[in-house]
């Protein structure tokens, strides 16, 4: 019996012992992706991709959902852990970009090593499929202007990028509606088709999987693909005015990040074993089955591609403000 | 729903990995029942760390599987020992010492493995009948009506708990403050978080394992008796127990039917459904059956009520996302942390898991039959294991769990300090579980409390004006105003006593 107890003890310390100190090579042990929202099908996406890197490295890659402060709490954490390559973050849009032009978070896009670019996925406005009230979403927003605060909506969490851009869109119709957060975006669908809320963001994975229960009144992108995806649903390429949703800007897109402290040689490993990931393509068949389409942006192109989309956000931005201090007034 | 539920789940099932696990979570629930002081909750508890790395289904195989094992491996110390290995078996000793006094041990412990799996199996019938109709009804569920549900699983609690009602009360409501660390998901600010690993709050794990099991084992050495070894006989229980137990088929119905019933209500639990049915097995039984000196009825009814407890609790788990006591909020604490929410989108939305966590739940109960007759000489062996082996070794394993949920230092400070709460919360008498149910159960009231309110264009009429939160509002109304007459009732009651007393 001593025996078998000193043996059973000796085996669990040892198992204690950081594996890290033990590894010469990369990687060893899990690897965490921190992903800054809620579960759900961003990060039902996000796992698919996870489950790919993790067969090309050999170890498991298992999605850390922090949801929190729109996604800042998840960079937080990420960017306190050891800059060992374990760790990576879902870089979306809003905590990378947006919160940092609102002034809410200290970093930049630059704070990050990029290893590629994930996916993007296109995202609208719309009712339940039995609110018959408006037509369009121009006679929707002409009812919001002439009954100032009246209207609930929602974008999944508060302060995302769905969010931005949707106040950008009714500040152009001086639209002031209540926005009400949730927790998982599935919550917030729940609420949207059982009419206790009137309208909200819907993504194409929703949309594809329970298109049945929602009208869409507008597609919250120029581009065609995106407008063919909601099921040739008006875009705000088919609007008369011009709501200053133009370029990637309104896109949710996201990146996978590491720390800028990261070894020079792990971020490869990771580089190589993302971008094998992202083009195979039985995974870009799930992926697409989810909504969602892989970027083709490697990590060459990350200046290129995020640089700009600041500007663009600093707009939208305000947009929230806007609605903040209008509803505040109310 | 169910049929679409049950044949997606079978992918989820049929994987050796999950089939493994659910065994080894019967076998481990079986050693954590049978020593005193552990228990199915302590079993889930030690191993929620390991599972939270697994596929989800397995996941919850393992540790549903580890609540069956724990909640029938507690008759084993109570039948040889006559030490009840889990409040559980406290009412199985009334009859299975005396069996086993009588020289009839192996067929006491085999009475009590085919009961538990013949009552969970029923448990899981219920779970698989009610659970979807149940989310299907709560699907049209809004804010409004899950703020009430919360209410009302947190009062239940509080109000069924162990110690006082006040006491319930207050430590229910040191949940819900803990609930609140972290971010606002309203403001997007940072509340009482002085720490950036507490910007999403104390992990769940680490509140657990220090709130159960660092106290309990502090407990433990308090106690004393470190190097006691018990003086056991090898016992060997056979098949032909099953057929003992089919003798008693109408008291096995019945007796589930209770524990079922009793299980699906928040805050009563097995403990009060084995009395329960013990007490009306008793009364429908005939002289001759010599309830209380070695029945075999008394152990069949007593352990059939509580496995099927264990799938009467799932059915609000599952369905609503509502706890009915402090293992199926761990349970939830562990859904949340693979990434899917109990409540109905996990029917609309994930079937193939609901489906996954019924198949698993009905085959834990098949092993347990297995597994446990076979098996039964080492649960006994296990019993003479001295206290001072088993509890270092319990919490190293608490320690490298915690730590490894995210390599983090942080978490094991959380984990000690609650476990000086539990040690400090146990010593003046406060019950546990309703701070883990307020932890729980927190964020789902106060989001949905302010979710009803922004939605709202009246007020807090929101919560009258729709039929199914009214009706939760009028039973919080009255599950209160009950708590507190009878409250009053007792303490005049006591009052008279003492001053009927001749001191």
């Amino acid at each position: 019996m001593k025996h078998l107890t000193t043996t059973l003890v000796t085996a669990l310390a040892l198992t204690a012992v950081p594996l890290a100190t033990r590894a010469e090579d990369f990687p060893r042990r899990t690897i965490e992706l921190i992903f800054p929202w809620g579960p759900g099908n961003a990060m039902a996406g996000s796992q698919l991709l996870a489950d790919a890197m993790a067969d090309e490295l050999g170890v498991s890659m298992p999605v850390i959902s922090t949801p929190g402060a729109a996604g800042t709490k998840a960079f937080m954490i990420a960017m306190n852990k050891p800059a060992d390559g374990y760790t990576i973050l879902d870089g979306y849009v809003a905590p990378l970009v947006l919160q940092p032009v609102l002034g809410n978070a200290d970093w930049t896009y630059d704070d990050f090593i990029p290893l590629h670019a994930a996916s993007s996925n296109a995202f609208a406005i719309g009712t339940s499929a039995e609110n018959d009230r408006w037509a369009d979403f121009e006679e929707m927003m002409a009812y919001c202007a002439e009954h100032p605060g009246e209207l609930r909506y929602t974008t999944g969490s508060r302060n995302n990028l769905p969010h931005m851009v949707i106040a950008k869109a009714l500040q152009s119709y001086d639209c002031v509606a209540q926005n009400i957060p949730y927790t998982a975006n599935a919550e917030g669908m729940s609420d949207l088709k059982n009419g206790v809320l009137d309208f909200g963001f819907i993504n194409v994975g929703e949309f594809q999987q329970n298109g049945d229960n929602y009208a869409i009144k507008l597609v919250l992108s120029e581009l065609p693909a995106s407008a063919e995806a909601f099921g040739n649903a008006p875009s705000i390429a088919d609007l008369d005015i011009d709501l200053g949703l133009s370029g990637l800007a309104p896109l949710g897109w996201n990146w996978w990040l590491v720390h800028k402290d990261t070894p020079p040689e792990r971020v490869e490993v990771l580089r190589q074993a993302m971008k094998a990931a992202t083009a195979n393509p039985e995974v870009r068949a799930k992926a697409a089955a989810l909504g969602f389409a892989f970027l083709d942006w490697d990590w060459d192109q990350y200046d290129e591609v995020v640089g700009p989309v600041a500007g663009q956000l600093k707009a939208m931005g305000d947009a929230l403000k806007w609605e903040e201090e209008e509803l505040s007034k109310l | 729903m169910l049929a679409q539920s049950l044949i997606q789940g079978l992918d989820q099932f049929f994987t050796p990995l999950t089939l493994i696990l659910t065994t080894l979570g019967v076998i481990f629930g079986l050693v954590v029942g049978a020593l005193p002081g552990l228990g199915p909750l302590m079993g889930i508890v030690l191993m929620l760390p390991f599972a939270v790395d697994m596929p989800p289904v397995s996941a919850m195989g393992f540790l549903i599987a580890i609540g069956v094992g724990g909640s029938c491996g507690g008759s084993i110390s109570a039948i040889l020992l006559r030490i009840p290995g889990t409040p559980l078996a406290a009412a199985t000793l009334f009859d299975g010492y005396p069996m086993a006094q009588k020289g009839r041990a192996a067929d006491a412990i085999g009475i009590a493995i085919s009961a538990s799996a013949l009552g969970g199996l029923f448990g899981g019938l219920v779970l698989i009948l009610t659970a979807p109709v149940l989310a299907d009804f709560a699907s049209n569920f809004a804010p409004p009506e899950y703020a009430m549900l919360a209410l009302t699983g947190l009062i239940s609690i509080a109000v069924v708990s162990d110690g006082s009602l006040l006491k319930g009360l207050m430590t229910g409501a040191l949940g819900l403050l803990i609930a609140t660390i972290g971010t606002d998901e309203f403001s997007t600010g940072f509340r009482f978080a002085f720490h950036y690993e507490m910007l999403n709050g104390f992990h769940i794990v680490a509140i657990v394992v220090g709130i159960f099991a660092v106290s309990e084992m502090a407990q433990q050495v308090q106690a004393g008796n470190l190097n006691e070894k018990p003086t056991v006989k090898p016992v060997r229980p056979g098949f032909r127990s099953v057929l003992l137990t089919l003798r008693h088929w109408k008291n096995l119905l019945r007796s589930s039917t209770i524990g079922a019933a009793f299980g699906a209500l928040p805050g009563v639990g097995g403990t009060i459904s084995t009395f329960a049915s013990y007490a009306v097995a008793k009364a429908m039984s005939k002289p001759e059956e010599g309830y209380g000196k070695g029945a075999e009825g008394g152990v069949v009814a007593t352990e059939s009520a509580n496995n099927a407890t264990v799938g009467g609790a799932m059915v609000p788990t599952l369905a609503l996302g509502i706890p009915g006591e402090a293992a199926s909020a761990v349970l939830i604490g562990a859904m949340l942390i693979l990434g899917f929410f109990p409540g109905p989108a996990l029917f609309a939305d994930q079937p193939e898991i609901a489906g996954g966590i019924f198949l698993v739940y009905l085959f834990s109960n098949v092993s347990l039959l297995v597994v446990g007759i076979v098996m039964t000489p080492v649960f006994v062996w296990v019993l003479r294991l001295k206290k001072s082996y088993l509890v270092p070794v319990v919490l190293l394993l608490c320690a490298i769990g915690t730590f490894a949920l995210q390599s983090s230092v942080f978490d094991l400070w959380v984990m000690m300090g609650f476990g000086v709460v539990g040690i400090l919360l146990r010593a003046g008498g406060y019950p546990l579980a309703p701070l883990v149910i307020g932890v729980i159960l927190g964020p789902l009231l106060e989001n949905n409390l302010r979710r009803s309110l922004l939605i709202s264009r009246e007020g807090y009429w929101i919560f009258l004006d729709r039929p199914v939160s009214a009706i939760l509002v009028a039973a919080n109304v009255l599950l209160i105003a009950s708590a507190i007459f009878w409250t009053i009732r007792l303490r005049k009651a006591q009052r008279a006593r003492r001053a009927e007393s001749p001191d």
